[in-house]
C-alpha cells in the first residue's frame, strides 16, 4: 500500500508536540543530574545558571561521608529477591486462575480488592507485626524484623502480587489450551507441560511483570521508611535522610538521587523493546 | 494400535448440569476409522477428550483392547491428537514440532533425525523443515500436526475437527490425504466433526451424536440409506432431506399418505402406523414423473443450475421440496410438477421426530 502524503505542516507540528512532551517528562531529570555537579553557590541562586564549573563534591559527600552506595546495595537485594517472589508465585497462581478459573472469581477478586486500601492503613500494623516477629528466634534467622531485609522483602511481595498476578492472568489466558493438550499426549507430565511449553510462551508477560515488579520496588518509599532504620534502609530513604535539621544539602541531595535513579534508568531503557513487545502483543497467536 | 470399548460412558462438568455425555456406550475395532458426527454441544468433543485422557470419565468405562484406561495417564495412553486450531508449538521450528514427542520419550537423535526426514518425505513437509510455524499455510499447518501425531505410531489416532479451518480445496485436498494415511498407517482413527460430508467421505463407520447421547452407529451407507430417526436423517444428506408432514390412512387395508390435499398408496413394504406421520426423502430419491404416474403433485419454486446436475424446488402444497435432476429439465415458473418416490426408499417417522409426541397424538 502507498503511504498517505503527510502535509509538512503537520509532521513539524507532530516533532514539536514530541519534543514537548520529551521536554517535559525530562526536564526534572536533566536539572537534578546538573545540580548534582553543582558547588553549593551555584544551586539556589536565581535566576538559575546551566553553566558553572562542575564538582564531584556532592558525590564525595554522598558516597564517603553518607555511606549512601549501601542504601543501593540494599534496595538491589530486596528488590530482586522480592521481584523473584513475586513473579514465581505470580505466574502460579496465574496460570491457575487462568487455567482452572481457580475459585470462580472470587479469589481473583479478593486477591485484587487487597489493592483497595492504601498503603498507610497497614503500614502500622505491619510495623508491629514484624517488630514481634523480630524478637522471636525464627524472625531472627530468617531476617524478619524491624530494621531486617525479610520484613521489607515480604511487604513487597504482598505488595506487587496482586497486580503481577492481575497482568499474568491475561498473558496465560492468551495461551491456546490445544498446545497444553497437545503436549501431554506427547508425553509430558503436567509440570513439564508448565515449563516447557507454557512458560517459554508467557515469556514476554512475564519479562513485563519483572520488570514493572522491579520499579515498584526499587521506588517504594512508606514500607521501607517505617520497617526501617539505618541498616537495611533503601535508596529513597537514604535520599530523604539529606533533608536534616540543619537543613537540606541540594547538592549531596541531587547527587544521591541521581545514584538511586540511575540503575533503574539504565535497566528500564535497556529492556524497553521487551516491555512494549510484552504489552502490545499480548502473548501469541494459535 | 488397538481396539476401544465405551460402556455406560458420562461426562459431567458440574454436577446440576445436565451430563454433556449421558451414558453411551460403542466398539471400535483395530485399525477402524470412526467419525463422530454431530452438531456443536453435542457431547462428540467431550467423548474424544475422555478417550484421549485429558477428560477425567464421569462414569462408566474406556477400555483399550479389553484393558480399561480410566486410570491411565494421558500420556500413558500413547494416543495422538490432531486439533482444529493446530496446536503447534510456536517457540520452536516445524522440525522440533515433529520431533517433539520423540524427544519426550529421550529417543537418540540419529533415530529422531531419520524418523522426522522419513515423516517430512511421506507428508510433503520436507523442504519446510527449518521454517517457523508462523511461516507456514493453514494447510502445511494441519500436516505439520499431523506428522507430529503419526511420528510416534500412536495406539490410537483423533482428529478433531482437524480441517474446518481450511478453504473449499484444501479441505479436499486433506481429506484424500488423511484418507491414504489411514490406509498406509492403518491406525485406528476416530474423527470428530460437525460436517456429514467429511464423516461420510472418510470414514468406515459414522457415530451420529446429538445432546449428550448416540443417535445411531453405522457405516456411511446405513446412516445414509437408512437413518433410525429424524434427527440423523435430517443432519446427514447434502441438500438436506425433506420432510413432508401428513397422515397414514388405512383404506381396504392399504396404507395411504396423504398430505395437502393429495394422497398415494404406500409400497407394502413400508412400515406404517396410522395417525400423523412424517415422511422423509432424500433430494436423490425424488424423480418427476408424469400426469399418470406420480406419488405427488407440486408447484415449481426456482431452479439452481449447478450444470452437472440442477436443484429443483418445488412445492407440495405447503412444504417446500428439493429434488436433484437432469441439467436439461428446466421447468418454467409456477409450472405444475409430477413427481415419483422411489418405492424403496421411503422413510416414515413420528412427527417432530420424537416417539412422545407420536404417543400423544396416537388415540
Amino acid at each position: 500500500m502507498l503511504q498517505r502524503p503527510v502535509h509538512p505542516a503537520f509532521s513539524t507540528l507532530r516533532y514539536a508536540l514530541i519534543l514537548l512532551v520529551v521536554l517535559f517528562a525530562a526536564f526534572p531529570i536533566f536539572w537534578m543530574i546538573l545540580t548534582s555537579f553543582k558547588p553549593p553557590g551555584d544551586i539556589m541562586v536565581s535566576p538559575p545558571r546551566l553553566f558553572f564549573s562542575p564538582t564531584l563534591d556532592n558525590y564525595v559527600h554522598a558516597i564517603v561521608d553518607k555511606d549512601f552506595l549501601r542504601y543501593v546495595t540494599n534496595t538491589l537485594i530486596v528488590s530482586v529477591i522480592s521481584t523473584v517472589f513475586v513473579v514465581v508465585l505470580g505466574s502460579l497462581a496465574a496460570y491457575s486462575f487462568a487455567r482452572y478459573n481457580t475459585g470462580d472469581g472470587h479469589i481473583l477478586f479478593f486477591i485484587l480488592s487487597t489493592k483497595m486500601f492504601p498503603a498507610i492503613a497497614v503500614v502500622l500494623p505491619y510495623f508491629l507485626i514484624f517488630r514481634d516477629i523480630g524478637r522471636t528466634g525464627i524472625g531472627q534467622f530468617l531476617q524478619i524484623g524491624l530494621d531486617k531485609p525479610g520484613a521489607l522483602i515480604i511487604s513487597y511481595t504482598m505488595f506487587n502480587l496482586p497486580f503481577a498476578i492481575w497482568l499474568l492472568v491475561s498473558f496465560f489466558q492468551d495461551i491456546p489450551r490445544e498446545l497444553e493438550d497437545s503436549a501431554r499426549l506427547d508425553g509430558l507430565s503436567r509440570l513439564k507441560v508448565l515449563r516447557k511449553v507454557v512458560l517459554p510462551l508467557a515469556a514476554p508477560g512475564i519479562a513485563v511483570t519483572a520488570i514493572f515488579t522491579l520499579i515498584f520496588c526499587w521506588n517504594e518509599f512508606l514500607f521501607a521508611y517505617i520497617l526501617t532504620r539505618k541498616t537495611w534502609s533503601t535508596v529513597t530513604v537514604g535520599v530523604e535522610s539529606f533533608f536534616t535539621l540543619q537543613g537540606i544539602l541540594w547538592g549531596p541531595v541531587a547527587a544521591a538521587a541521581t545514584l538511586a535513579v540511575l540503575p533503574m534508568l539504565l535497566f528500564v531503557l535497556a529492556m524497553q523493546r521487551w516491555m512494549v513487545r510484552g504489552l502490545t502483543f499480548g502473548a501469541v497467536r494459535g | 494400535m488397538a481396539s476401544i470399548q465405551a460402556e455406560r460412558l458420562v461426562k459431567r462438568y458440574n454436577p446440576g448440569a445436565p451430563p454433556a455425555v449421558s451414558g453411551i456406550d460403542f466398539e471400535i475395532a483395530d485399525g477402524e476409522f470412526v467419525a463422530i458426527l454431530g452438531p456443536s454441544g453435542c457431547g462428540k468433543s467431550s467423548t474424544m477428550r475422555m478417550i484421549a485422557g485429558l477428560e477425567t470419565i464421569t462414569e462408566g468405562t474406556i477400555r483399550f483392547d479389553g484393558r480399561p484406561v480410566n486410570e491411565v495417564r494421558a500420556r500413558e495412553r500413547n494416543v495422538a491428537m490432531s486439533f482444529e486450531s493446530y496446536a503447534l508449538y510456536p517457540t520452536i521450528s516445524v522440525y522440533e514440532n515433529i520431533a517433539f514427542p520423540l524427544r519426550c520419550r529421550g529417543e537418540a537423535n540419529a533415530a529422531i533425525d531419520r524418523q522426522v526426514r522419513q515423516i517430512a518425505e511421506t507428508m510433503e513437509l520436507a523442504p519446510l523443515l527449518q521454517r517457523r510455524t508462523k511461516e507456514l499455510s493453514s494447510g502445511q499447518a494441519q500436516r505439520v500436526g499431523l506428522a507430529r501425531a503419526l511420528i510416534r505410531r500412536p495406539t490410537v489416532f483423533l482428529l478433531d475437527e482437524p480441517i474446518s479451518h481450511l478453504d473449499t480445496r484444501q479441505r479436499y485436498r486433506m481429506r484424500q490425504f488423511i484418507k491414504s494415511i489411514h490406509r498406509d498407517f492403518k491406525t485406528t482413527m476416530i474423527y470428530v466433526t460437525h460436517d456429514q460430508e467429511e464423516a461420510m467421505a472418510l470414514a468406515d463407520r459414522i457415530i451420529v451424536m446429538s445432546h449428550g447421547d448416540i443417535q445411531q452407529i453405522g457405516t456411511p451407507e446405513e446412516i445414509y440409506e437408512r437413518p433410525v430417526n429424524a434427527f440423523v436423517a435430517g443432519f446427514v444428506g447434502e441438500p438436506p432431506i425433506n420432510f413432508i408432514d401428513g397422515e397414514v390412512v388405512v383404506t381396504d387395508g392399504e396404507f395411504h399418505f396423504t398430505t395437502a390435499g393429495q394422497s398415494f398408496l404406500l409400497p407394502p413394504k413400508v412400515k406404517a402406523t396410522p395417525g400423523r406421520m412424517r415422511l422423509a426423502v432424500r433430494p436423490a430419491w425424488l424423480s418427476l414423473g408424469s400426469e399418470r404416474d406420480h406419488h405427488l403433485r407440486a408447484t415449481h419454486f426456482v431452479t439452481e443450475r449447478l450444470q452437472d446436475h440442477n436443484i429443483l424446488v418445488v412445492d407440495v402444497g405447503r412444504t417446500r421440496v428439493t429434488l436433484l435432476t437432469d441439467p436439461a429439465v428446466l421447468p418454467r415458473d409456477g409450472e405444475k410438477l409430477y413427481l415419483r418416490l422411489d418405492p424403496d426408499r421411503i422413510l416414515l417417522y413420528p412427527p417432530d421426530g420424537s416417539q412422545a409426541a407420536a404417543d400423544d397424538d396416537d388415540s
